[in-house]
């Protein structure tokens, strides 16, 4: 048995189960193995073969998967500052609606840009559990831009589509995959208003044809809407401020399904298999990225010695 | 019972310890079994995420250094916070002590 063999077997178990911003990570499993180092060392002074001694050392540590769980929740929890900074973007949204400020349109790119500018500084500054939800209405620009699509006309509307689709899939994936190495609740965190907005979607689009849509019949459930929103910046924000990972995991399910049974049952517009959909829907993208991470983590145990 | 006071006085023990010099995990460990004779043996792995938790709360902040060009280990000491906290603990301590000795201890006739 060999010490670096057994010991970078150890900490890569340890590593896959942190999720962990990667400075931490890196500092974590360097003290980890120093420790090894250390016991292993004293071992074989007290007289044990190098094989005993690993073994012993790494039993003496405890399993890789509990030693992660514990030091993932002593780092896990964010102060009550990140907190509101996670759930600000969808209280952001929840005014945009309640406020009814969609009637001064420039409030819209004004949001947008101010999004952009929170994202870019978090991706400079480390890339902080805050910065998810923000990640994800930074995305709402090319969502509109393929909602305008429809509106182009006839031959048009089709060839554009055919080109949009695939590049919006590419770019999804492409940036959830990315947030997934660090932990697919992250990206799920991304994802997490995307069934709301297609929710509320559906509901203007069956009252009014596509071409003629236009937004001002949401005002009729513009409490509801940023009830809907409210409700996802809450349940965010209580994400951030809980330890544990299976809490954290509950709170983004609950709080997604309740937001479109909330769709369904105030806009009275959509039946119980819309909701079923939806319900469907909000599953697939909160719960995707854990089947990704799964496939990723397969493929880099193949790929390692 | 053993198991539950040793738990629920792993934050108090750290401070002490580290209250008296600064030291990286396995020093940390060593000394508590050799000061405890042998009564505090931690499952090892559970250190590092108490030594965490409490350098996130501000009672202890945390240094790299290379032993030598060595090893590098990370070396632990106590904060201001820490150090109010640990008086704190000694001071209760020695109230719930006190106060424990005087109806366990078997009364002379």
């Amino acid at each position: 048995m060999d010490l670096k063999v057994e010991l970078n077997r150890y900490l890569r178990n340890v590593r896959e189960n942190l999720r962990l911003d990667p400075m931490s990570e890196t500092e974590i499993i360097t003290e980890l193995a120093a420790h090894v180092e250390d016991r292993c060392q004293e071992m074989r002074e007290i007289g044990l073969s190098e094989e005993e001694a690993i073994e012993r050392s790494l039993r003496l540590l405890g399993s890789a998967k509990m030693v992660a769980r514990q030091v993932y929740e002593a780092h896990s929890q964010g102060t009550w500052r990140q907190a509101l900074l996670a759930g600000m973007p969808h209280l952001f949204f929840a005014g945009l609606f309640a406020l009814n400020w969609l009637t001064g349109i420039a409030w819209v790119p004004i949001m947008l840009g101010f999004i952009g500018a929170i994202v870019l500084y978090a991706l400079l500054h480390g890339k902080p559990t805050w910065l998810f939800p923000w990640l994800g209405y930074a995305l709402l620009p090319v969502v509109a831009a393929g909602v305008s699509l429809l509106y182009l006309p006839q031959g048009w509307r089709l060839v554009t589509l055919l080109l949009y689709v695939p590049l919006v899939l590419w770019l999804s994936c492409f940036i959830t995959i990315k947030f997934i190495r660090r932990d697919w609740l992250y990206s799920s965190l991304m994802l997490l208003p995307v069934p709301t907005f297609i929710g509320w979607y559906m509901v203007a689009s069956k009252e009014n044809s596509l071409p003629s849509l236009n937004l001002g019949f949401l005002y009729r459930f513009a409490p509801w809407t940023g009830l809907t929103f409210l409700m996802l910046g809450i349940s965010v924000a209580m994400f951030v401020r809980m330890k544990n990972r299976m809490l954290r995991i509950i709170a983004i399910i609950v709080s997604g399904l309740a937001s479109t049974a909330m769709v369904t049952l105030a806009s009275n517009q959509l039946e119980f298999s819309s909701f079923i959909g939806l319900a469907i829907l909000m599953l697939v993208f909160v719960l995707a990225p854990v089947y990704i991470e799964r496939r990723l983590m397969k493929n880099s145990h193949l790929a390692a010695p | 019972m053993k198991r539950e006071l040793i738990k629920g006085s792993i934050d108090s023990l750290l401070l002490c310890l580290i209250g008296q010099q600064p030291m990286y995990g396995y020093q940390i460990i060593k000394e508590l079994e050799g000061r405890s004779q042998g009564y505090f043996k931690y499952k090892e792995g559970t250190l590092y995420p108490a030594l965490h938790r409490m350098e996130r709360a501000g009672l202890l902040a945390a240094q790299w250094h290379g032993a030598n060009g060595g090893r590098q280990r990370r070396y632990y000491h106590i904060t201001e916070k820490g150090r109010a906290i640990l008086t704190e603990r000694r001071s209760q301590w020695v109230d719930f002590l006190t106060a424990m000795n005087c109806i366990i201890q078997p009364t002379r006739a």
